[in-house]
C-alpha cells in the first residue's frame, strides 16, 4: 500500500513537470497566429494606391498573398480571393469594405461575408468575419428563422444535436435494460 | 369530493386495521383538482415552448415540461391510471420516433438532392424550397421536424425512467410485504 502511494506520488510529480514545460512553451499573448486575432483583425497595412483599386472592386495582390499566408488558403479549405470569385461592397454603416467570397456551395450561391477592410489615418485593417457575428447577422437571411440560438443548434450544428439527442435516447435505453424487470412490457 | 372522503375513511377507519392487507392507493381532492387544473396548462406551454423557432427554449426544453405534465398526472392519479392514458408501447414508440423524425429530415435532404452528401442540409428539400423559398424551408423543417423530434425523445426518455423508477419501489414494497406475511 505504501509503495502504491509512492508511485501515485512520483505520477503527479511527472504530470505536474510536464505541465509547467508545456505552459512555458505556450506562445505569449498577442501572437498573430492565436484564435483572437486571426479571426478578428488580421493585419494592416500602407494604403498607398490601394483605396482606387477597392473602390474599382479589385483586391490589391498584396492583401491576396498576405491572407494566404495567414492560413486562409486552399490548403486549410479556405476560399481564396481569386479573381472572379469575389465581389467588393462598399459597408456605409461600417466605413469601411466588406469582401464576399463565392464558396462554391450547390444550394447557396450568393456570395458570404470573409473578410472586411477599414481605412484609418493612411492604414488600411483587414477583419475576419468570426462565426457568431456571422451567423447572427445571417441567421434569418439564411434559415428564415429570428432566433439565433435555435439556428445555431439545429441547423449550423444540426450533427451536434443529433447525436445529443443519441446520448439521451441510449440514456434511457440503458435505464430500462437496468431496471426494468422481464415481463413488464 | 366523494371519493375522497371515502379513501379517507378506509385509511383510518375500523376496517383498515385487519393486519397487512392489500394496500390501495391514497386519493386527495386537493392534488387531484389541482393536477387536473394545472396538466393542460402545462402542456400547452410545452408545445409553445418546442414547436416553432422563435419562441424562447427549443425541443429539449419542451420535451421536459412535457414529460413534467406527464409526471404530474401520474403523481396524482396513481400509476396504474398514468399508464392508461399513455401505453408502454406508445412510450418505446415515442422514444425512437422522435430520433427518426430527426434523421429522416436529413435523409430527406438525401433523397431530394439525389444522393449527394447533402446530409442534415435542409435547403436541398427542393419541392418545399420552390414553393416558400431556401430560407423558409430551413425555418419549417427546424420547426416542424427537428424539434419536434426532439422534444418526443425527450419526452418519451423522461416518463420511462419515472416509470421505471416507480416500478421499481411499488416491487420493492411488495416484496417486503410478501415476506412480512411468510414471517
Amino acid at each position: 500500500m505504501k509503495s502504491l502511494s509512492l508511485a501515485g506520488l512520483v505520477l503527479v510529480l511527472f504530470l505536474a513537470g510536464i505541465f509547467v514545460y508545456v505552459v512555458e512553451d505556450v506562445p505569449a499573448f498577442g501572437d498573430a497566429k492565436s484564435p483572437a486575432n486571426r479571426y478578428i483583425a488580421l493585419f494592416s497595412i500602407d494604403a498607398a494606391g490601394m483605396v482606387e483599386s477597392l473602390d474599382a472592386g479589385v483586391v490589391p495582390a498584396e492583401i491576396k498573398s498576405r491572407t494566404e499566408a495567414m492560413g486562409f488558403n486552399r490548403e486549410n479549405y479556405f476560399p481564396t480571393l481569386e479573381e472572379g470569385n469575389y465581389v467588393i461592397a462598399r459597408n456605409e454603416e461600417d466605413e469601411g469594405w466588406d469582401i464576399l467570397i463565392h464558396e462554391g456551395e450547390i444550394f447557396f450561391t450568393e456570395p458570404l461575408k470573409y473578410y472586411h477592410v477599414k481605412e484609418a489615418e493612411g492604414k488600411l485593417t483587414i477583419y475576419r468575419y468570426n462565426w457568431p457575428v456571422r451567423v447572427m447577422e445571417m441567421t434569418e437571411e439564411e434559415t428564415g428563422t429570428m432566433n439565433a440560438v435555435t439556428s445555431g443548434l439545429a441547423d449550423y450544428r444540426g450533427y451536434d444535436t443529433m447525436f445529443e439527442e443519441t446520448v439521451i435516447f441510449s440514456g434511457a435505453v440503458c435505464v430500462v435494460l437496468l431496471l426494468r424487470k422481464r415481463g413488464r412490457l | 369530493m366523494s371519493h375522497g372522503k371515502e379513501a379517507e375513511k378506509k385509511a383510518t377507519g375500523p376496517g383498515s386495521t385487519a393486519g397487512p392487507a392489500k394496500k390501495e392507493y391514497k386519493r386527495d381532492v386537493i392534488i387531484e383538482t389541482t393536477a387536473k387544473a394545472m396538466v393542460p396548462l402545462i402542456l400547452l406551454f410545452a408545445l409553445y415552448v418546442m414547436v416553432g423557432t422563435e419562441a424562447t427554449g427549443g425541443g429539449f426544453q419542451g420535451g421536459t415540461i412535457l414529460a413534467a405534465g406527464y409526471v404530474l398526472y401520474v403523481t396524482a392519479f396513481g400509476t396504474v391510471k398514468g399508464r392508461e392514458r399513455m401505453p408502454e408501447s406508445w412510450n418505446t414508440f415515442f422514444k425512437s420516433f422522435g430520433l427518426y423524425l430527426y434523421c429522416g429530415a436529413g435523409f430527406l435532404a438525401i433523397i431530394f438532392s439525389l444522393g449527394a452528401a447533402q446530409f442534415l442540409n435542409y435547403s436541398a428539400v427542393w419541392p418545399l424550397a420552390r414553393i416558400v423559398g431556401i430560407a423558409v424551408t430551413r425555418g419549417y423543417l427546424l420547426a416542424f421536424m427537428v424539434s419536434v423530434g426532439i422534444g418526443t425523445t425527450v419526452m418519451a426518455a423522461f416518463v420511462s425512467q419515472f416509470f421505471d423508477l416507480a416500478w421499481k419501489d411499488e416491487d420493492e414494497e411488495k416484496e417486503k410485504e410478501k415476506s412480512e406475511v411468510v414471517e
